[in-house]
């Protein structure tokens, strides 16, 4: 029959769409992508499952991405619904499932909804005028990739804004528990835009030690977003050196680096100033 | 000799230039611990009292029990030489001077550090740890048997270390009485041992190399000669002592025309190099002559002759060795007249580096970090008040269950009762903080055989036990008090740990006990591996099977103290490839937003040996090592240099290679990628085995446009997957270890030899006769997988005339493919699999493999 992708916006449970709703309610089997992102309840099914009157099946990062035709099981003969925070094909997406589906020769049917990377309109900055999105990611001991660095030098200098997603750590291994094959989890990790803030400024420090010219400093201007869609929502515009000590709250959070500004973007963002 | 207190110890521990660190080392049997004991009584400290027992050094029972040494033992000896021998002591740091009435004088007194180390192959992990604390090392070889497959093993380790060595050949009695040889067969068996030992020391060291000239030479009188059966040793300054005041010439002079081609005219009293029919060479008229003489006298109870020697060398006899005849007498006569104790002392005095002396050109080899960092400096000037910088050898057992002494060697500063230091395991890396620990070092003490004695502190350049670090290091480590300071090197053993037994323990509820000895066996022993493995199976690795055999024993008996099952012994195996991979091979990171392009090829002969024995070092320069890559490997000088790492472990013989073009963002990716090729390297995807002798190269790599879909959660397996893909479609073979066996035995033996090796797949590639001797001397191959049980085996078809040393020398390619039914190494991984608890069969390509 169809396998569906449904969007579960960004805020709580209701934000479902109508539509989605009613297909949801209807669906032989619901699974609930659980890795990418969280509504303001966490993740919590029962929550879900309280709310649509139904069962739904967990699936995490193994399951959707090693394991997908525990999803598309039968899916030719019913339908099956694919439950995903945000928009389907926002910021992660998924389209080998849906290519998979499709090789099977099953429809494949999308729900939209908002996501982080239409939401953060709410700021002031207009959607077209941003860049690249980039994700900042968790800094190891081992692993700093300096990688989306060099994507915001470029959207700053062609004068955009870029839309930073915030590391999230959800069900993570640790290399030897990987290696021994034990579904031994981390505790979630969520970055925050003091952290985000803080790496940027290292960036920063090491490009001038090298003597590079770098694309902000830190009385460079910056809009954090915490909770967007939900109904605590914070927004701050404050300096990179500020932002790096402002506690934003719970998760999630994102990070925004305007480029050059509209009168009207600038009337906006100066409200959100502490 | 006096007893000291331990204060008069400590005192002559700060005479730093007149310390001497030294071990003891040679083939099995060829009588260290008895010429030790010899030492023993000539000198000792604590040890005065407890001299003259016979194999002082061998302080387990069962080691006194085989007559065999198991575990090397430290003991400290004082000796005071003789005033006028001090001029033989040379070299501004190897003496101390001290005012006496006013002029400044050589110090006499010597403080000597003596490990003595097992012989047997099966042990040489002793001998590394023994090696790495002390600077000089006695070579002992017995004349009879000359220089033996573990004297060449011992002596390369130690030139490597960059230890001076002096040579003792033994067992002159047995040359003497057993095989009667004349003076000038003896003398040629000396030379030929002199000749081979340099041999080895020019093979591996040379004479420009930092540690000087370190050939060793009669005439220069580093080589002594003697008995330490019977206790009596010469070189030949004892006897050119003799005739110095009749010639009218110096010591020295005369030493040189009593080694060699030196021939003495006893009409003209003239030297000359060319022997005519009225000269006699040097070495035989005037050392061995007298030797014979006195032999002949006492062993043909010719009294009258013995009583004119007696008088005429004025050696002292007390009344009830008056009335001693025969072989009795012999020993006390030559026991006086040439005390082994004096020689070995006086040769250890004037030959072996001082630690001042030896630290200078051995500070490169053992730390890691930067050579002029002040503990580099400190190590290099043996510091006693700069940081503190001492290096674990091995834990020693105390009498405290469960716990051990740390045993190591302070390079610099002083380790004292009571202070803090930081304690840097093998896996420390500066400035991070795993294998870190800071702590309180409980206790300083000395080690003298079976006995310890609490000190308060120790300065650099001695040997030292440490109480309460024994829980941070698992087998040895760096202690030190400089917080910058990066490790000591870790020991390279010439062996490794190839046999394997699992155990279980026979009352499972004895379980922890089990794991509790297993932990406490494994710091008990330099090598030892005790593995705890998945399937929960507890595995120990060893050298050997006498090396297993005592490991099992102390374990039973010592460390876990409960009855055990044991399996029957299995070998470790290597996996490898033969050819370069069918295609370049593609795996795609679970999100399918990334894929790996990688092949592997089989490495060039000789280079996985040269990373093994660290010729080419994951540590070393990439320029240095890509030069050296390219001229003797013909590898590509631009690849040479990509090499992103060594593994397993970061060190072992595979490599990874970077050979793509132009790829954004490859840095970000480098470690996961290494991440799994360590974890490839480690766990071989036929069964689990290390890899050897592979090279992986990575050809392109697609990834997302975005850090965050190409963490390592995507890509560590992903790289997994490739390596093993790679392996798969590249003639995957299995590696087993051949011993090198050394076989001596009479030739009427030889044949059952031979049939032995040929029922266990071994070959003969070499068969020589000892010469002078009626001994045979059979080298072969043998693998490791076909050893159980060959000693025995052996005896039993040679009427226990055969005695054989195996040694591990070799990988060698298992003929067969191991992914094909029925062949013999497809069973091994099958079985291996099984043993292990894995999935039955080896895993199909496809599970590596990924389509475009």
């Amino acid at each position: 029959m169809v396998f569906y992708l449904i969007g579960l916006g960004l805020g709580d449970v209701e934000d479902i769409t109508v539509k989605g709703l009613n297909i949801v309610k209807n669906c032989a089997r619901v699974h609930l992508e659980a890795y990418t992102s969280i509504l303001c309840y966490g993740l919590d099914k029962t929550n879900l499952e309280k709310f649509y009157g139904r069962e739904i099946i967990e699936a995490d990062r193994t399951v959707v991405e090693q394991e997908s035709d525990a999803i598309l099981n039968g899916a030719d003969k019913e339908d099956v619904a694919l439950l995903v925070v945000g928009d389907p094909f926002g910021a992660t997406t998924h389209a080998d499932l849906v290519l998979r589906a499709k090789q099977q020769n099953i429809p494949v049917k999308v729900i939209h909804n908002a996501s982080i990377m239409n939401a953060v309109g709410c700021c002031g900055l207009q959607l077209y005028n941003f860049g690249e999105t980039v994700s900042i990611v968790m800094w190891t001991d081992e692993w700093q990739p300096e990688s989306y660095y060099d994507k915001i030098a470029l959207n700053r200098k062609r004068g955009m804004h870029t839309l930073c997603l915030l590391d999230i750590k959800t069900k993570e291994q640790t290399v030897e528990n990987m290696m021994r094959g034990r579904k031994i989890f981390e505790p979630a990790r969520y970055q925050k835009c003091s952290e985000a803030a803080r790496q940027l400024l290292t960036i920063y420090e090491r490009r001038k030690a090298k003597g590079e010219e770098c694309a902000y400093d830190e009385n460079t201007m910056v809009v954090g977003l915490a909770r967007v869609g939900w109904d605590n929502q914070k927004i701050v515009y404050a300096s990179m050196k500020d932002m790096s000590e402002m506690e934003m709250g719970e998760p999630l959070h994102s990070l925004i680096i305007p480029g050059e500004t509209h009168p009207l973007e600038v009337d906006m963002l100066e409200t959100f100033r502490p | 000799m006096v007893n000291f207190t331990v204060d008069e110890i400590r005192a002559l521990m700060d005479r730093k230039r007149n310390i001497r660190n030294m071990s003891v080392i040679a083939h099995v049997d060829h009588g260290k611990s008895t010429l030790t004991d010899s030492l023993v009584s000539k000198a000792g400290i604590i040890a005065g009292s407890k001299a003259g027992e016979t194999r002082f050094t061998d302080t387990r029972k069962d080691e006194q029990e085989r007559c065999i040494t198991i575990k090397s033992t430290a003991i400290s000896l004082f000796f005071e030489l003789e005033k006028k021998d001090l001029e033989f002591v040379k070299g501004e740091n190897q003496f101390e001077t001290v005012e006496v009435d006013g002029k400044k004088e050589k110090y006499n007194g010597f403080l000597i550090n003596l490990i003595d180390s097992p012989g047997h192959v099966d042990f040489s992990s002793e001998v590394t740890a023994a090696l790495r604390v002390t600077d000089g090392a006695l070579v002992v070889v017995d004349c009879v048997s000359g220089v033996c497959v573990q004297t060449e093993t011992v002596l390369r380790q130690a030139i490597a270390e960059r230890i001076k060595p002096v040579l003792f050949m033994n067992k002159m009695d047995r040359a003497l009485l057993e095989l009667q040889l004349g003076a000038e067969e003896l003398f040629q068996t000396f030379q030929r041992i002199v000749e081979n030992i340099n041999v080895i020391i020019a093979t591996y060291g040379d004479d420009d190399g930092p540690m000087g000239p370190i050939m060793v030479d009669p005439s220069i009188g580093n080589v002594g000669f003697g008995s330490g059966l019977h206790g009596w040793a010469f070189t030949l300054k004892q006897f050119a002592e003799m005739y110095a005041g009749k010639f009218g010439v110096q010591v020295d002079k005369l030493m040189k025309n009593l080694w060699g081609d030196r021939f003495f005219d006893l009409k003209t009293k003239k030297w000359s190099s060319t022997q005519t029919d009225e000269s006699k060479r040097g070495f035989c008229q005037f050392v061995l002559d007298p030797i014979f003489m006195v032999f002949d006298a006492v062993m043909n109870i010719k009294k009258d002759k013995t009583a004119a020697l007696v008088e005429k060398l004025g050696i002292k006899l007390a009344n009830d060795e008056k009335d001693l005849e025969g072989k009795p007498l012999m020993k006390v006569f030559m026991r006086k007249w040439l005390p082994a104790g004096d020689t070995m002392l006086q040769m250890i005095a004037f030959h072996l580096p001082s630690p001042v002396t030896a630290q200078k050109y051995r500070m490169e080899m053992l730390y890691e970090g930067p050579h002029d960092d002040e503990a580099a400096v400190a190590i290099k000037t043996c510091d006693p008040n700069g940081p503190l910088m001492m290096y674990i050898s091995k834990m020693v057992p105390t009498s405290d269950k469960g716990r051990f002494y740390a045993f190591g060697r302070v390079f610099s500063g002083k380790v004292a009762t009571g202070m803090k230091a930081r304690i840097q395991g093998p896996n420390y890396v500066p400035g991070k903080k795993e294998d870190l620990y800071e702590k309180t070092i409980q206790r300083t003490i000395l080690m003298m055989g079976r006995f310890i004695e609490p000190i308060e502190d120790i300065p650099s350049g001695n040997i030292a036990g440490l109480v309460g670090v024994d829980q941070y290091l698992v087998k040895g480590g760096t202690i030190t008090t400089y917080k910058d300071a990066h490790n000591m090197r870790v020991m390279k053993f010439s062996v490794s740990p190839v046999v394997r037994v699992a155990v279980e323990a026979k009352n499972p509820a004895d379980l922890p006990k089990l794991v509790e000895g297993l932990k406490r066996l494994a710091k008990s022993d330099p090598m030892v591996q005790c593995i705890f493995e998945e399937s929960g199976e507890h595995i120990i690795a060893g050298a050997g099977e006498l090396h297993l055999e005592i490991c099992l024993k102390d374990l039973e008996e010592d460390h876990a103290c409960i009855p055990l099952k044991k399996s029957d012994p299995v070998v470790s195996y290597r996996e490898t490839v033969q050819s370069e991979s069918n295609q370049i091979c593609l795996s795609k990171s679970p999100n399918k937003h990334n894929r790996l392009h990688c092949t592997a090829q089989p490495m060039p002969d000789g280079l996985a040996d040269d990373i093994e024995g660290g010729t080419v070092n994951a540590r070393d320069e990439f320029k240095a090592r890509a030069k050296i890559l390219a001229e003797k490997y013909e590898y590509d000088v631009t690849e040479a240099r990509k090499i992103w790492c060594f593994g397993p472990d970061g060190t072992g013989p595979n490599l990874l290679m970077d050979v793509t073009k132009g790829v954004q963002y490859l840095n970000e990716i480098k470690d996961s990628v290494v991440a799994g090729f360590q974890w490839a390297t480690r766990e071989g995807v036929l069964s689990d085995e290390n890899m050897r002798g592979v090279r992986f190269n990575v050809h392109d790599v697609t990834l997302h446009a975005d850090a965050i879909h190409r963490g390592g959660g995507q890509i560590i397996p992903t790289a997994r997957r490739v390596f093993y893909a790679s392996v798969l479609t590249a003639e995957p073979r299995l590696l087993e270890p051949v011993y090198l066996v050394e076989i001596q035995c009479p030739e009427a033996a030889v044949g059952g030899i031979y049939g032995v090796l040929n029922r266990r797949r071994g070959h003969v590639f070499e068969e020589s006769q000892v010469t002078g001797t009626p001994m045979f001397v059979v080298k072969a191959y043998l693998p490791v997988n076909e050893s159980f049980g060959f000693t025995a085996d052996l005896r039993s078809n040679t009427g226990g005339q055969a005695f054989p040393q195996c040694v591990f020398d070799h990988w060698q390619v298992l003929p067969g493919d191991p992914l094909e039914a029925g062949t013999k190494p497809n069973q091994i991984v099958l079985d291996t699999r099984k043993r292990k608890g894995l999935k039955e069969g080896v895993p199909a390509l496809d599970n590596y493999l990924d389509k475009m």
